[in-house]
């Protein structure tokens, strides 16, 4: 055999012996193969026959190599040892890995994050007792009066917190304990307050989705299935650029996706999206044929809605 | 891995008890690399012995502080890995040769025991 085919031989050889032993830790693996290369290239340099055929299987050799090397310490149940080292060797790296000291370690410093928090829980849980009928957002509208009173509150509420939570955990194991209930308490009683957020109408209001072409579930309308007001004077004019707010003040705002809408921009720049009827079109970019309407017979005149009626933004 | 069946002792097995006693012998003659130690188990009729036993055997008894070792270049070949006992070593020698003479007396006297017996 000439030598590079021999030297390759040998390399195959040894990366396979190498990679049969990938389960044994790298420290150990490494000081049993230290010398493996060398070793081979002897053995292969005293036939013409390659390492497969002279000394079987890498995987057996493999297999052997680590019988002697750990055979000091086994007897019969030798062929159970590899599964209980990689067991062991599994069990270890996930015990170092795993973190769960590491997690300890990091809880402390979670702390003021659950001050800030509890603060937040709490007013939020007053304001879920005190509501007016209206539904709860994660961080309430500044512009109602509700919403600012809850603002102001968790900002209060923040500080007292922080400030509890940096005082030291009373001594006494009966306060340690009622501490650790009142804070686990409003864990509790903040579930059910976080749970109902987002179910039901929202009657909340803002216009901070003015960037959405469409109102989705951001602002379901208190009738679900009305998708579009057209107004008319008494004497049976059809009327433009309506604005329609409900028993609280706040604007009527429809609840449909599948149907894009128009929304007139206000001299302030904010959009006005309950400016009725709203001018609708359709997914393909088509407007949206007003309905006919029966007015009431003691109209004058009866007028024909036409497209006429459709208001230009 | 062969195993004794009921009818033959298995080499191999036995090969690995021993084998510790038999690579520290060799070096105890004098210092040797892997590969001839091999050849010199082989030479001595212990023909069983596998080149990976041996390697990890030297390997081990390395690592357990037996044995000190020291690389020769070679001008034709590999670099040589040779071993060879330390005080250490030479005293693991001594004790295993001691419990290997314990036994094979007791196995001695139970087989010449029973071969008597069967004469009779």
């Amino acid at each position: 055999m000439p030598d590079s085919s021999q030297a390759n031989d040998v390399a195959s050889y040894a990366s396979a012996v190498r990679a049969a032993l990938a389960p044994l830790p790298d420290a150990e693996r490494e000081s049993l193969l230290e010398d493996l290369e060398n070793h081979l290239a002897e053995v292969a340099s005293e036939s013409d026959l390659s390492l497969q055929e002279r000394l079987g299987p890498p995987e057996d050799y493999a297999a052997e190599l680590r019988s002697a090397y750990g055979s000091g310490n086994e007897t019969s149940s030798g062929r159970h040892r590899p599964v209980r080292e990689r067991t062991a060797a599994l069990l270890k790296s996930v015990s170092s890995n795993l973190t769960y000291p590491d997690l300890r370690a990091l809880l402390p410093e979670l702390r003021p994050g659950w001050w800030v928090l509890r603060a937040y829980l709490v007013v939020l849980f007053l304001a879920f007792l005190f509501r007016d009928g209206g539904n709860l957002r994660p961080i309430p509208n500044p512009f109602t009066s509700g919403g600012l009173l809850q603002i102001v509150a968790s900002l209060v509420a923040i500080g007292i917190s922080v400030r509890l939570g940096r005082r030291a955990l009373p001594a006494k194991r009966g306060w340690r304990w009622a501490v650790v209930s009142v804070n686990v308490a409003i864990a509790l009683l903040a579930l059910p307050v976080l749970a109902s957020m987002g179910t039901g109408y929202n009657n909340g209001y803002s216009y901070d989705y003015s960037s959405e072409p469409n109102f989705s579930a951001a602002s379901a309308g208190y009738y679900p299935g009305v998708t579009n007001i057209y107004p008319y004077s008494k004497d049976g004019k059809p009327l433009k650029d309506v604005l329609l707010y409900d028993q609280d003040g706040r604007p009527l705002v429809p609840s449909r996706s599948d149907i894009v809408i128009d929304v007139p921009i206000g001299p302030d720049g904010l959009p006005i999206p309950n400016a009725y009827p709203l001018t609708e079109r359709q997914p393909t970019g088509d407007p949206v044929v007003p309905p006919r309407v029966a007015l009431p017979p003691s109209q004058t005149s009866v007028p024909t809605p036409s497209p006429a009626a459709t208001p230009s933004p | 891995m062969a195993h004794a069946n009921g009818n033959s002792i298995d080499t191999s097995q036995l090969l690995k008890g021993v084998l510790d006693l038999a690579v520290l012998a060799v070096l105890a003659d004098h210092d040797s690399y892997g590969y001839e130690v091999l050849r010199q188990l082989r030479d001595s009729g212990l023909d069983g012995v596998g080149d990976a036993s041996v390697y990890g055997t030297l390997r081990r008894l390395y690592q357990a502080g037996a044995l000190k070792s020291y690389v020769v270049p070679s001008d034709e070949g590999p670099h040589r890995k040779y071993y060879g006992l330390n005080d250490r070593g030479r005293s693991a020698l001594d004790q295993s040769t001691k419990t290997w003479g314990s036994f094979t007396r007791a196995l001695d006297h139970l087989l010449n025991g029973r071969s008597t017996a069967n004469a009779r």
